[in-house]
Parts: structure tokens; sequence; C-alpha cells
């Protein structure tokens, strides 16, 4: 069973919830000059990091809240739950624990780097 | 061009072919509790709890997942500012009334849900037990205490579950349910309620919607 931390609601099992997307993505003003490319990048462009991600989560059947959660790609470890409109904590993503270096659960056993938000790419 | 109203009242039920079950005594019991007044309220309570009480009688939930209960009117904690109203069908009108006015400076939204959802009780010393086959809630009585309400999934059908009462290990809980789930919802808490000998209740297929096939029923 896979838990998550609702900010209102408590512990409830995953079923309970439905996905977002990425979060923090702030749809840009309306410019005349506005480009195609720029546009595309709002509507389509996300950061897929393996590593830690900044999520939108909605707590469908029970509170019907939108909240954010940081929860890393590579080991679906949940490292935070905030509410809509807070700042992100500061994590610290656990790093591999096995010895041939993969994550002890998650993704697929490629030599696991866990990538902060901002570094890599 | 006045139309008469056709057909028995109970066809407003939306389990209106079921009647209340049980299994061996002491055990579990389920009926419909129709025909109560429901109000969803969103309304932040910070700037509203005052105004509410004025007008309704009762105060806000003061934590989340809590229920506050004033005679026959209660008001269920459904989200942060999200609250579910429920009265006796006859009070509907004088209640949308004094909460119109009492919150006529505060903003929020008033809706009347009265026939969106209908109530299931779900009542007995195994009253728990059976709902913990249908939900991944934890029901045990350290975590879900009386009071308490919880949306959640039931099966395939959401609900908000209401531990109204609990008394020597007999719980009253309330299942709130969108009236085109609750014969699936029926269905699936009797068959959860089998083994302690809770009658099979066979799926209805399909609804008449013409008032004459229930007059016919009836006939
Ligand atoms: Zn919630």
């Amino acid at each position: 069973m896979f838990v998550i931390t609702c900010p209102y609601c408590g512990e409830r099992d995953l079923t309970e919830f439905a996905y977002g997307g990425e979060a923090h993505i702030a749809r840009p003003h309306w410019r005349e000059d506005m480009s195609d490319a720029e546009w595309a990048d709002f509507l389509f462009m996300r950061a897929n990091p393996k590593g830690v991600l900044a999520e939108r989560w909605m707590h469908a059947a029970g509170c019907r809240r939108f909240f954010n959660m940081l929860r890393n790609t590579a080991t679906d470890d949940i490292l935070a739950v905030y509410r809509i409109g807070e700042t992100p904590p500061k994590v610290e993503a656990r790093l591999p624990a096995t010895p041939s270096g993969e994550a002890p659960l998650g993704s697929g056993n490629d030599a696991v780097k866990v990538i902060q938000p901002g570094e890599g790419g | 061009m006045a139309e008469e109203r056709v057909g028995p009242p109970e066809r407003r039920l939306p389990l209106f072919r079921r009647q209340a079950i049980e299994g061996a005594p002491g055990t579990i019991k389920l009926a419909e509790l129709p025909f109560a007044a429901k109000f969803v309220l969103r309304l932040d309570p910070a700037a509203g709890e005052a105004a509410f009480r004025q007008a309704a009688g009762l105060d806000l939930p003061a934590a989340p997942l809590m229920s506050v209960v004033n005679g026959e009117r209660a008001v269920l904690w459904l989200g942060p500012d999200e609250f579910l109203v429920v009265a006796p069908e006859a009070e509907a009108g004088e209640l949308a009334e004094a909460l119109a006015a009492g919150l006529a400076d505060t903003h929020h939204q008033f809706t009347e849900v009265s026939n969106y959802y209908t109530a299931i009780l779900v009542e007995g010393p195994k009253a728990r037990q059976a709902l913990m086959k249908l939900t991944t809630l934890d029901l045990h009585p350290r975590a879900f205490k009386p009071g308490m309400v919880a949306g959640s999934n039931f099966g395939h059908a959401q609900a908000y579950l209401w531990l109204e009462h609990e008394e020597e290990g007999a719980a009253r809980l309330r299942l709130y349910v969108r009236w085109s789930m609750a014969e699936y919802l029926w269905c699936a808490l009797a068959e959860a309620g089998r083994e302690w000998g809770v009658p099979e209740q066979e799926p209805v297929a399909g609804e008449p919607m013409l008032t004459e096939s229930v007059t016919s029923r009836k006939a």
C-alpha cells in the first residue's frame, strides 16, 4: 500500500488521489509578441528529472483539495507535502543505498543518480 | 399548464426498491435514511463562523474530519472550506432562507444537494468490519472515532462516511453517497455483510424513469 499524507485529511491510500502533473508552472501573461515556442514551453515542456520533482496532487475521494508534493522520482520517496501557495520546503533526497548503486525501490536498476532541482540537465 | 404529481412519494427514494435489511441479531443492519435536507456550504470558517452559528443554530466543526450535531441538524466537515449541512426535510426552506440572509455579507456558496446524495445507515457491532472490506480508510476504533467524517472510496463508489455515534462497540455510521451510486453501494454493503447473515441483494439493472411503470408496479 502506497500511503500519501493529505495536508488536510492525513494519511490515506494512494487510490484516493489524482495526479496533477508538475507544480509551480505559472501561465505566462499574454503578450502580442509572444512566440509559439514560448507558449509551447509553458504547455508542454516539463523538467522530468530523475530525482526530486515538485508535483500537484488532488485528494479526489476525500477533501477534493489540490496540494503539492516533493517526490523523488527514482525511489518514489515522498519527501514533503505542502499546501497550494506555500513555498516548497528544502529537502534532502535519499541517496541510493544498495551496494550496486541502485535504488531499493522504484524505477528500474540503472545506476541511480539523484538529481537535485537546478542540477544537471 | 400545471402538471399533477404522479407516482408514490417513495419514488423519490434513490433506494426505493430496497427494504431495511439486517444480519443475525447483534451484528449489522442496513437502511436508507431518506428525505433529509442536505446542503453543501463553501465558506471560509475564519470569515463566516459567527454568521453561520447565528443563522443555522450550530457551530462549524472546529477541526478537520469532525462534525457538529445540534438536535436533528448536523454539519459535517468535507474540506477546509466545505461543509455538508444536514437537517430534517421540513426545515429545508427555513434553513436555506436563514443562511442566505445570515451569510449575505460573507463570501460563500450554498447549494442544495438533498436529492443529489442519499444516506445509507450502517449500524451494529459489525458495521466497522463490514465497511473495512470496502475501503482503504483506517476504521479501527483507535483511528476512526465517534463524530469523525471521512471521504473515501467504498468499492467503486465515492462516499462520505460519518461515525454518528458509538456505544459499547455498536457503531452507527452513515454513508452519504450520490444517488446514481446508491444502488451499487447498497448491494456492495449487503455483500460485505453476508458472513453475518445479511440477505443477498440482487442488483437492479436499469431504472424505470416513467412514473407510469412505477404506478403499475404498485398496482
Ligand atoms: Zn484530503
